[in-house]
């Protein structure tokens, strides 16, 4: 074991944080705004991901294109799933809005798998970031570099949204109180629907850029849904910062983990959040009083 | 007149009825219908490869000429999805409510074991082809049970010895954490200590992994000559995908545990030179196999993969040794099956050693083409070698097979 391995894995954990962070964003705007717990949200990532196969393969053969048009689709998809579908269950009890997101991934990987079939589809990293760069202690692939960049981007990009702007400040209110914000004359269910969209093409954008590293397949989403919501729990229910600062830290406990002992390494993160949870039963930025 | 007729009439529906009854009556063993079955993933992980192996054994019974025993043969298909706890019931509703006289296939390592359970219970036979596990021709050997066209030992042997001689002697593993890949692990390492090499390393990693970045940046700083990836499906893509990413793949070789055309079809230039061993492949040159290639072509527009072509052969060699006894009786099959060689176009000469019931036959290296290498559409991998029967499985000496009496 030399130093060099050990601080190259340390910052492979931060790229693999990175699409945590995506994902977990996602899930938990949704969260502290609509109180829904979405279980599809992995499946909506998946979705990300075929939709830029098939923009790649059928409509124009351009990453970038796909980069920035398969979020879009994904975020209007979101916009047309909360209003038609998901605004009906926001009175009833929490667990319709489970067994209904839940319904809704597995209707979303079976049509994949019955379009696509079950052994997924090709997808390539695009050709002007093949390659790796020299960081000094490693060389490094040039695409995972521009992955971490898009989301520190995107991390910041949300966060300077919810924080700087009015729309964001009423999200933020309608997140403590959304009957008071309501109350207040703002349209409340239109940005319900905001909310749900800019989480699902978060997670779209997740499901773009995991594609070229990643076997692109109906399941690709079910793996990740579960470790993002350890990164949700660790981070604080429904906080920004918590779910950045939650996904970076999954992501440098499964490379510390596979340092000192590999089989170890997935089980790792439960351990840390069962532990976690006992000393800071809210998670990291989770606030008092809420979704409680 | 009118009487006449009308009891003509009669008479003549009554003989006729008469000669149906007489031609219905069973006269012994043979009316009972040989009764073929598959039990196979139609809708689980492996169902893209697996799933056509019904067609494979409805098209071995038509190209039989489907009579046997003077009657039609009969077919039936199940799903084990894929789990051994569906796999037990329906092989024990196959045997005692379909009264089927053989089961074929069965993939997943603890399914097959189920179905050779129950085989021996009801005493009919069971030929295991999607199942790898050397447990069949192993400790959990019996006399009901077969096992077809490859196991883990042979996958792992056959291309562990080639590309220890070939590709070289320093190897790094990643192993899927789970029975399967702990089994290829010891046949793997066992190959490559017999050719004398070394292990630099070896990662077991969780079933699901998506990203294997940091196990590919471990095994990169080993620097070995061989990469060997023992896991299948989504994990196998994901694992190749970013060792291509990583730069591995400039500076070694990568040999799979299990690679089909489908999973080439699907994810492109991925595997791309890249080695595995393959019981079969649809450009092999064995008696029957461009035929079999040909009306598989026509029928379903694309090739077999070599699990296809194992079920073909083994419904095919069950129905001929039913034939060469003329009887269906259980024992009497098994021992016209035990030390019986054929060349078909599967095995040319294919064996089924008496002493564990493994059918053997020699393997192939297949090397996965770049895309532009890829002239006909399909032809994903090119035959490298081929490895002697001999040499690609184990010693039926040393299996620990002690097989029972009926």
């Amino acid at each position: 074991m030399n130093a060099q391995l050990v601080l190259t894995q340390l910052f492979n954990g931060l790229i693999l944080g990175s699409i945590y962070v995506l994902l977990s964003l996602g899930l938990s705007i949704i969260f502290g705004m609509l109180g829904v717990i979405n279980f599809a949200h992995g499946a909506f990532y998946m979705l990300g991901a075929y939709v830029a196969y098939t923009i790649v393969t059928y409509v124009f053969p351009n990453f970038w294109l796909a980069l920035f048009l398969a979020p879009i689709i994904m975020a209007l998809f979101g916009a047309a799933c909360e209003f038609f579908l998901l605004r009906r269950l926001y009175k009833l009890p929490i667990i319709y809005n489970v067994l209904f997101t839940f319904g809704l991934m597995l209707v979303f990987q079976d049509s994949m798998r019955m379009i696509f079939g079950s052994m997924g589809v090709p997808f390539n990293t695009p050709e002007s970031l093949v390659g790796a760069v020299n960081l000094g202690f490693t060389y490094y692939p040039t695409y995972r570099l521009f992955m971490i960049i898009v989301t520190a981007l995107c991390s910041l990009g949300v966060w300077l949204f919810l924080t700087r702007t009015r729309l964001g400040a009423i999200i933020r209110a309608g997140t403590d109180n959304s009957a008071m914000v309501d109350a207040l004359g703002i349209n409340i269910s239109r940005i319900f629907t905001l909310v749900f969209a800019l989480g699902i093409g978060l997670a779209g954008l997740a499901g773009v850029l995991a594609a070229p590293i990643q076997n692109v397949t109906h399941l690709m989403g079910m793996d990740f849904l579960i470790d993002c919501f350890v990164v949700v729990v660790i981070g604080g229910m429904g906080s920004i910062a918590g779910s950045i600062i939650g996904g970076l830290i999954v992501g440098q406990i499964i490379a510390a983990g596979i340092i000192i002992w590999p089989p170890i390494a997935n089980t790792l993160i439960y351990l840390f959040m069962a532990t976690f949870l006992l000393i800071r039963p809210r998670g990291l930025f989770g606030r008092e009083g809420f979704h409680e | 007149m009118k009487k006449i007729y009308t009891f003509l009439r009669v008479t003549r529906v009554l003989v006729l009825i008469a000669a149906f009854s007489l031609m219905m009556v069973p006269t012994g063993q043979a009316a009972e219908p040989v009764k073929v079955s598959v039990l196979t993933d139609m809708s689980g992980p492996y169902a893209g490869i697996t799933a056509a192996n019904v067609e494979a054994a409805k098209l071995a019974i038509e190209d039989f000429g489907g009579k046997l025993l003077g009657q039609d043969i009969e077919f039936v298909a199940r799903d084990n999805m894929c789990k051994a706890d569906v796999a037990n019931q329906k092989a024990k509703e196959l045997y005692e409510k379909e009264k089927v006289d053989v089961i074929f296939d069965c993939p997943n390592s603890a399914a097959g074991l189920a179905v050779s359970n129950q085989a021996l219970l009801h005493k009919r036979l069971f030929v295991s082809i999607g199942s790898g596990t050397t447990r069949h021709t192993g400790p959990d050997c019996n006399r009901y049970t077969f096992d077809w066209a490859y196991n883990d030992y042979m996958m792992a042997t056959a291309v562990g010895l080639w590309a220890a001689e070939n590709l070289g002697k320093r190897w790094y593993t990643i192993t899927a954490d789970y029975a399967w890949g702990h089994d290829l692990f010891e046949h793997f390492t066992h190959a490559l200590k017999s050719k004398g090499g070394t292990l630099l390393g070896n990662d077991m990693v969780a079933l699901g992994t998506s990203d294997f970045s940091p196990y590919i940046i471990k095994a990169k700083n080993a620097d070995p000559d061989v990469l060997v990836l023992l896991n299948a499906g989504k994990d196998a893509v994901n694992a190749t995908k970013q060792a291509r990413e990583f730069g591995l793949k400039k500076t070694a070789k990568i040999i799979h545990a299990l690679l089909f055309i489908e999973g080439i079809k699907a994810v492109g230039d991925v595997f791309a030179d890249d080695y595995v061993t393959g019981a079969w492949y649809w450009k092999s040159k064995n008696p029957g196999s461009r035929e079999f290639v040909n009306k598989w072509q026509t029928k379903f527009n694309k090739p077999p993969n070599w699990m296809n072509a194992a079920t073909y052969s083994a419904v095919t060699q069950y129905l001929k040794a039913v034939d060469r006894v003329g009887s269906k009786a259980p024992e009497a099959v098994i021992k016209a099956l035990e030390g019986h060689t054929f060349n078909d176009l599967l095995a040319d000469p294919g064996y089924i050693r008496p002493e564990d019931h493994m059918q053997v036959g020699s393997a192939y290296i297949l090397r996965a083409k770049k895309s532009k290498e890829v002239t006909e559409a399909w032809d994903f991998f090119e035959i490298i070698d081929e490895i002697p029967a001999e040499k690609a499985y184990m010693d039926a000496a040393k299996t620990d097979c002690e097989m029972g009496g009926f």
